[in-house]
């Protein structure tokens, strides 16, 4: 071999790699090996990627989940004076389920839901009694709400666990999809719950109580009755006009049956206008703490309190008008924010601003403050 | 994420004197009740009502 033939300092590289011919089969390989192999393994390679993000949340989710248990189990252990160990007990408690009714008949479904939902409520709430029946009621209000908690973020772990398995078990990326689309909303839910647990413990007021804080407020130096279960009446007046004042029993955690209380309400003394005060999910892009007014029964939950008000106003003729304070989930959920609490003077102006341009002096006015109640005395 | 401060949430109380509605906020403590009598005015000698509770998140 001579020097001539092997010129390293003259390499023609488009010519080896074949750059500027394709026929080169190496250079057909280069590229022809990826599609293949996307071709045949994409959905697997894909599905990797995707697990990767997905169990890093499912072990934020199981933190999330033995955090609110082992809180609760402490929280239990110090303030309801135990005599024995509760966490198998607990631990029961956590894996409660409920059985929805059948809705192939709706009819009479509120019912069934309102029964079984309450039924649900009830037992639990003597079961924790049952641990140290000499718990007051707010300590009883405050572990119901942690129990909640924790069991909200139990399921939350083992429904989003169950759907990555399937997906993994099955090797079936179209599967992980629709988990990967809906982890973002699932995970800012469940950081919001977990969130929520130093204000239940310390009996702090949520966002979510700021209508009752502005009809509690009302309530102040009123003499003040039970109405429905956790629920309290108080009457005052305003300007000529009678007004029904209406909240959960504060401060437990509690949203009362206000339902059942505008039921009895009405069957004795007819309003001429409901007002119900509530917080409102806000829309992404809106500012937190706004304040709207509008029409129709302001009130969240399973959906059967809002029915029954609903009905019954319907039936009687009353108009409803609905004052809501706007804020994300967390918001919602966790310690009231200072923009919320400082909304309440203005909400409060609102709503005799209402009173005013709705009614006249004679008329009665029932305002309810919906919302859960901790913190929030009356 | 590795740049992101960690936020804490600090819970305040707001005090209104009745007398002469001078408000005072101070830090949170255990037992404190939105509308309960709390302490003594320090301009009027009258009661103060707790007002408002509410929670600020600082980046730490």
């Amino acid at each position: 071999m001579t020097a001539e033939s092997v010129d390293f300092t003259n390499i023609d590289f488009d010519q080896l790699f074949g750059f500027g011919d394709d026929t080169n089969p190496l250079m057909m390989l280069v590229w022809i090996l990826p599609i293949i192999l996307f071709i045949f393994y994409g959905q697997r390679i894909q599905l990797q990627v995707t697990s990767g993000e997905i169990k890093k949340a499912i072990k934020k989710l199981e933190l999330y989940k033995n955090e609110s248990r082992n809180e609760l189990i402490d929280y239990v252990k110090k303030n309801m004076d135990v005599k024995y160990d509760p966490t198998k007990k607990i631990d029961r408690f956590l894996d409660y389920f409920t059985i929805m009714p059948v809705d192939m008949d709706p009819s009479g479904i509120v019912d069934k839901v309102q029964h079984i939902v309450r039924s649900r409520e009830d037992y639990t709430r003597e079961q924790v009694r049952a641990l140290s029946p000499k718990t007051s009621n707010l300590e009883l209000t405050k572990v119901q709400t942690l129990l909640e908690i924790a069991t909200s973020l139990q399921m939350i772990y083992k429904v989003i666990n169950h759907l990555f398995l399937t997906a993994k078990k099955q090797n079936n990326y179209p599967l992980i999809l629709p988990l990967q689309m809906i982890l973002p909303f699932i995970m800012e839910e469940a950081e919001a719950i977990r969130n929520a647990i130093p204000a239940f413990k310390q009996g702090q007021p949520i966002g979510d109580g700021i209508g009752p804080m502005v009809v509690g407020k009302m309530m102040l130096n009123s003499k003040k009755e039970t109405i429905a279960f956790q629920t309290i009446l108080s009457e005052s007046e305003y300007e000529g006009r009678k007004l029904f004042l209406l909240k959960a029993e504060g401060p437990g955690s509690t949203v009362g049956r206000p339902g059942d209380a505008v039921e009895k309400i009405i069957s004795k003394n007819k309003p001429d206008m409901i007002i119900m005060i509530d917080a409102a999910l806000k829309m992404e892009g809106e500012d937190s703490a706004t304040v709207a007014q509008g029409f129709g029964a302001a009130i969240g939950g399973i959906g059967t309190e809002r029915f029954h008000i609903e009905d019954i106003a319907t039936k009687n003729n009353i108009p409803i008008f609905a004052i809501v304070i706007k804020q994300s989930v967390k918001e919602a959920i966790t310690l009231m924010t200072k923009e919320i609490a400082d909304k309440a003077d203005e909400v409060h102006s609102q709503v005799y601003e209402m009173i005013n341009d709705n009614t006249k002096p004679g008329q009665s006015v029932l305002l309810i403050g919906v919302g859960n109640t901790i913190g929030v005395p009356q | 994420m590795i740049f992101s401060k960690e936020k804490i949430t600090i819970s305040y109380t707001v005090e209104k004197c009745k007398q002469c509605a001078m408000e005072r906020k101070r830090k949170f403590k255990e037992g404190d009740f939105l509308f309960s009598e709390s302490n003594k005015c320090n301009s009027c000698d009258g009661m103060m009502r707790i007002e408002k509770i509410f929670g600020e998140t600082i980046e730490k």
